[in-house]
C-alpha cells in the first residue's frame, strides 16, 4: 500500500530527498529507477497515472481514439525526457504538463491535416461523451462543442483546478487570455446547455 | 436572467465541470505500444566529436612531427655519420595504407615513389648517430600514427575536406622526412598522385 506523504523529505537510494505533495516513496523510487532506463519501474508509473494522463486528453481532444494516441506520446515523451523530472512537483503534475503538451502539438498538427483535408470537403470530428450521469453527459457534450482554445481552458481550470496562471504556463498563453477564454466557454456553454433544455 | 442567476449558473457549472476531473480508464492496455516504443534500441548518435578529436590528435602529432624533423635536420647536419652498432628499437615498415579514407586510394605512382624512398631510407638510417636515429625512429612513427588516426577518421568522414588535406600533409610530412634523411629531393607528393 502506497502511503501518500505531505511535503516532506524521505529517503532513496541512500539519499535525502524533497517529496512534493501527493508523492509516494514508492513513485518516486519508481521514477530514479526510470530514469537509469528500468523500463519495469516505468511501467508502475504508467499504470499509476495512466487514468489521470487518459482523462484529461479525452477532455481536451473529445475523442477516445486520439486521447488514447496522446496518451501513449505522453509517456513516450515522458520516457525521453526523465531527466528532466527533478521531483519539485509530484509526477502526475509532470505527467500533466507533458499530457498538454502532446495534446497540443497533436492539434497544431493534425489541425494542419483538417485544413487540408477540408479544402476538399467539410469533414466535422467526431465527439463522444463519457460521463454516465445525464447532465454531467450534457455537460460534456457541451464542453466537446467548445473552440479549441475555450475548451482547452475550461478543461484545465474549471476541471482540473488549475489556476490562470498555470492553465496560461501550460497553453502557452497570458494570464488575462486565460481568463477571457473562460469566459467565453461559460458564455457559450451557457447558451449550448439552455438551448438544450429547450 | 440576471446576474444572481448567471452566479449561479457559474457555480453550478464550476461544480459540475470538477466532478469530470475523475480518472477515466482506457478501454485498452496503451503499455505494450509504450514498451515497444520504449525498448526500440537507440539509434546511436553519431559523435562529432571522435572526429574533431582525431583531428585534433592528429594536429599534434604532425607539430610534433615537425618539430622532431626541424630538430634532426639541425642536428643532423651537425653530427657526423657514424656508423654504429643498432640500439635504437627495430623499425618495422608496413606498406603505407592503400586507403584514404574510404572513398580514395593511393596512386601507383605516389606508391612506387614511397616504396623507394622508404628502401633508401632503411638503408641510410643505418648511418645515423645513435641519438639522431631514435630521434627518427620516434617521429617517424608517430607520423605515421597521425596517418592511420586520420584514415580511421576519414572512414567514418570520407567527404571532410579538411582530414584529407590533413593526410595529404601528413604523408608530405612522412616523405619529407625520408627524404631529409636519405637526401634525396624532389620526388613530393601532389593531390594528383591521390
Amino acid at each position: 500500500m502506497q502511503a501518500v506523504l505531505p511535503s516532506s523529505t524521505g529517503v532513496i537510494d541512500g539519499g535525502v530527498v524533497a517529496l512534493a505533495a501527493d508523492t509516494t516513496f514508492d513513485e518516486l523510487r519508481w521514477v530514479r529507477r526510470a530514469q537509469q532506463a528500468d523500463s519495469s519501474a516505468f511501467e508502475k508509473l504508467y499504470r499509476a497515472n495512466v487514468d489521470r494522463v487518459y482523462g484529461l486528453c479525452l477532455r481536451m481532444t473529445g475523442n477516445r481514439s486520439e486521447a488514447e494516441d496522446c496518451t501513449q506520446d505522453a509517456f513516450i515523451q515522458a520516457w525521453n525526457s526523465l531527466d528532466k523530472f527533478r521531483g519539485d512537483s509530484a509526477f502526475g503534475t509532470w505527467m500533466h504538463r507533458v499530457a498538454v503538451n502532446v495534446v497540443l502539438g497533436r492539434m497544431r498538427k493534425s489541425r494542419r491535416e483538417q485544413d487540408r483535408i477540408r479544402a476538399v470537403s467539410e469533414v466535422a470530428p467526431v465527439r463522444q461523451t463519457i460521463a454516465d450521469d445525464g447532465e454531467l453527459r450534457d455537460l460534456e457534450g457541451a464542453i466537446n462543442e467548445l473552440p479549441s482554445g475555450a475548451r482547452h481552458v475550461f478543461v484545465l481550470h474549471a476541471v482540473y483546478g488549475y489556476s490562470h496562471g498555470e492553465t496560461g504556463d501550460m497553453l502557452g498563453i497570458a494570464e488575462g487570455t486565460s481568463k477571457a477564454q473562460l469566459n467565453r466557454a461559460r458564455r457559450l456553454l451557457k447558451q449550448q446547455l439552455e438551448a438544450e433544455e429547450k | 436572467m440576471n446576474g444572481k442567476d448567471d452566479r449561479k449558473f457559474d457555480d453550478d457549472l464550476l461544480e459540475r465541470a470538477a466532478k469530470l476531473a475523475a480518472p477515466v480508464a482506457p478501454e485498452r492496455d496503451l503499455w505494450p505500444g509504450i514498451e515497444q516504443a520504449i525498448t526500440v534500441p537507440r539509434k546511436p548518435r553519431r559523435s562529432a566529436w571522435n572526429g574533431a578529436w582525431a583531428q585534433a590528435a592528429a594536429v599534434i602529432l604532425l607539430v610534433g612531427g615537425s618539430s622532431g624533423l626541424t630538430y634532426l635536420t639541425m642536428s643532423g647536419a651537425r653530427n657526423a655519420v657514424v656508423p654504429t652498432a643498432a640500439e635504437a628499437p627495430v623499425l618495422v615498415f608496413e606498406q603505407a595504407s592503400a586507403n584514404f579514407g574510404s572513398q580514395y586510394t593511393l596512386g601507383p605512382d605516389f606508391q612506387d615513389a614511397r616504396s623507394d624512398l622508404v628502401e633508401k631510407f632503411e638503408q641510410r638510417i643505418e648511418n645515423l648517430s645513435p641519438e639522431a636515429r631514435v630521434e627518427v625512429l620516434a617521429n617517424i612513427e608517430t607520423i605515421r600514427k597521425a596517418i592511420d588516426d586520420i584514415n580511421r577518421a576519414l572512414s567514418r568522414e570520407p567527404d571532410n575536406v579538411l582530414l584529407q588535406e590533413l593526410l595529404i600533409n601528413t604523408y608530405r610530412d612522412e616523405l619529407s622526412m625520408m627524404i631529409e634523411v636519405d637526401g634525396i629531393t624532389g620526388a613530393a607528393m601532389r593531390r594528383g598522385d591521390i
